[in-house]
């Protein structure tokens, strides 16, 4: 979900590059889809939220859209940019906790599976056997979504009311510390 | 989160040791005969940014005091972590790949199946495989590539079909690319199978009609008419009668009309000895479209007719190529030397479908050819004349008293101005090697047989 920069337009590089007009350099059908589906997953939580951040997130998936049919690497990165502003849009406006978790989970889904449907498409084409290799990479992507949601609304719910929003933020920052040191 | 050159090579050498023992472990004799080598590790970067993004929601939730956005950010940090777990694992695969057909006649299709088994520890959540299929054949039916997961010990196969065109065509090894999980790191690996596919297609040579030669023969005897008088069946001459000419030759029309004994001279008819020489160098692989036929396949075509034809009609045949690869198959007739033409046009190296990309040395070129031509040898010269070298070349070895005939595909195409200039150009040698005595015959759209008959009309015997 990058939103600055987009550092794999280079993607293509890759691959060994082939003159011949052997293969359709398309996203598979199949990535663009999932991709469509969980945009529009979040759009609509971000909807029940804030008005607002609901159309800032039909935005991002048109320019999902838009990036998987001119191929853009960038023009992807910078429809997950939009949908993080809707979501944040949204969360100020103050959206529900649930549907937020829900959009911001459904945003990365969308987002990875154009990004990762743009790289099978350089590499190994639109007519090539793809259907597996994108179907676990989306699976896994929602999964760990889905782990990192049940850790935080689990933490919340344990902790509802009693801590400030401060002490949650701290014990976030306690988190990322982790997660730098990790890599 | 750069690419960073450093972790890569640090980390190829112990996960080349863990794919062989990961293979060892599992299946001793196969994994030993694929061979494996890590081209390159990078960081996509694919996630950049999902921190500073996380990072950003938290303080915009603690600013506003909206806990919905602090844990929308803990999630970001949550795809954070993900992004930074794992290595992209070792493509431990065994490869085989299997060819309908090892000697298919040109034009037909081979079917190529390739199968992969995961025969490492690990799972490959992101596997993409691209076949090395050889440069010279054209891939017809579904793309050589295969996007996919493999657990331990599953496979995955797929099928793909080729063009089969003149050639040796040898597989190139198989490209696994496999991502981790979340696709923040990329590893390119080259799988060489334990037995890499070839197939090698030699045409039949068709007879191409009658090739007009030039006066310059050996001393056997063949077809060309010549102009030294002897034995043959063609009028040459009369002569003073000479004891010992053959009572048969003496005309005794004029015998009987004036008393005097005289001779008639008949044409010899000799054999010539020619060498084809087919231009191959880079320039000569230009075609009028990316998938038309390219100005070497177009004269090597025609060499193998002009060879077949010439060599039904006793003449002494030779090949070679003007190119960085040497080929050289001297003059020579027979069955055997037949089948070794037939061979040579279809297989050298130095007439493959694709440019060698060697660098090629014009003058060592021509002296090697010089010395081995032999002295009564005329030179047939299959070249697209796309530039002023061949023509130059042409000019040379007709100078050295190589009678040269240039036979000259046309490759040009007439779309753009820059294409019609070249054309132009191409004519204008064709013109300037007439005008100073060369023999020239082009072929474009009509066959090689059909030109030849046309422009011999031109031509005095």
């Amino acid at each position: 979900m990058s939103a600055g920069v987009a550092p794999d337009d280079g993607d293509d590089a890759n691959v060994p590059t082939d003159p011949r007009p052997e293969r359709d350099p398309r996203p598979p059908t199949l990535a663009v889809v999932v991709s469509l589906a969980a945009a529009a997953v979040a759009s609509l939580a971000a909807l029940i939220a804030a008005p607002t951040g609901g159309a800032l997130l039909a935005a991002a998936t048109v320019g999902l859209l838009a990036g998987a049919l001119r191929r853009s690497h960038r023009v992807l990165s910078w429809a997950a940019g939009i949908g993080v502003v809707g979501l944040a849009v949204a969360g100020y406006q103050g959206g529900g906790v649930e549907a937020l978790l829900v959009g911001g989970v459904a945003l990365a889904v969308a987002w990875d599976a154009a990004d990762h449907g743009l790289s099978v498409g350089a590499q190994v084409g639109r007519e090539a056997r793809t259907g597996r290799n994108v179907a676990v990479h989306a699976g896994t992507t929602l999964l760990a979504g889905a782990l990192s949601v049940g850790v935080v609304y689990g933490v919340y719910l344990a902790a509802a009311g009693s801590q400030p929003v401060a002490a949650l933020a701290l014990l976030l920052f306690g988190a990322v510390a982790l997660a730098s040191a990790l890599r | 989160m750069s690419e960073s050159g450093g972790s890569a090579t640090d980390g190829e050498p112990a996960e080349r040791g863990g794919a062989a023992e990961g293979g060892g472990a599992a299946e001793g004799a196969e994994a030993a005969a694929t061979e494996r080598s890590v081209r390159r590790e990078v960081e996509t970067g694919r996630w950049d940014g999902v921190r500073g993004a996380a990072l950003a929601l938290v303080g915009v939730g603690v600013v506003a005091r909206r806990p919905g956005l602090v844990l929308l950010g803990a999630v970001g940090v949550g795809y954070a972590l993900y992004a930074g777990v794992g290595e992209a694992p070792a493509a431990a695969l065994d490869v085989t790949r299997t060819v309908s057909d090892a000697t298919p006649e040109p034009g037909d299709e081979v079917t190529v199946a390739v199968r992969a088994r995961n025969v490492g520890d690990a799972s490959l959540a992101d596997l993409r495989l691209v076949d090395g299929v050889p440069p010279g054949l054209e891939v017809v039916d579904g793309p050589a590539r295969v996007a996919t997961a493999l657990r331990p010990g599953a496979a995955v196969a797929f099928e793909y079909a080729v063009r089969a065109s003149r050639g040796e065509h040898e597989w190139e090894s198989v490209t696994a690319i496999t991502r981790n999980p979340s696709g923040s790191r990329e590893r390119t690996t080259a799988i060489e199978p334990a037995d890499p596919a070839r197939v090698v297609c030699t045409p039949e040579l068709a007879a191409g009609g009658d090739l007009p030669l030039r006066g310059l023969t050996t001393r056997s005897h063949g077809r060309m008419p010549t102009d030294v008088g002897g034995a043959g069946v063609e009028f040459h001459a009369t002569r003073e009668y000479r004891r010992g000419d053959p009572l048969k030759r003496v005309d005794w029309n004029r015998r009987a009309r004036t008393g005097e004994l005289a001779t008639v001279e008949l044409r010899e008819e000799r054999a010539a000895t020619v060498v084809l020489l087919v231009d191959a160098r880079d320039t000569a692989y230009a075609a009028a479209e990316p998938a038309a036929e390219t100005g070497v396949e177009a004269s090597v075509g025609a060499a193998g007719q002009a060879f077949r034809a010439l060599l039904d009609g006793g003449d002494r045949v030779g090949i070679a190529a003007l190119g960085p690869v040497d080929c050289w198959l001297a003059p020579g007739a027979g069955t055997a030397h037949a089948a070794r033409g037939r061979e040579t046009l279809a297989t050298d190296p130095a007439l493959a479908p694709t440019p060698s990309g060697d660098r090629f040395y014009r003058s060592l070129w021509l002296r090697r050819f010089r010395r081995r031509l032999p002295a009564d040898a005329q030179v047939l010269f299959f070249t697209p004349l796309v530039d002023d070298a061949a023509a130059s070349l042409a000019r040379r070895i007709d100078a050295h008293g190589h009678l040269v005939t240039v036979l000259s595909p046309d490759v040009t195409a007439s779309g753009t101005a820059g294409e019609r200039l070249v054309g132009f150009e191409r004519r204008e040698r064709l013109r300037e090697l007439r005008s100073a005595g060369i023999r020239a015959v082009e072929w474009g759209g009509e066959s090689f047989p059909v030109a030849v008959a046309r422009a011999t009309n031109r031509w005095s015997p």
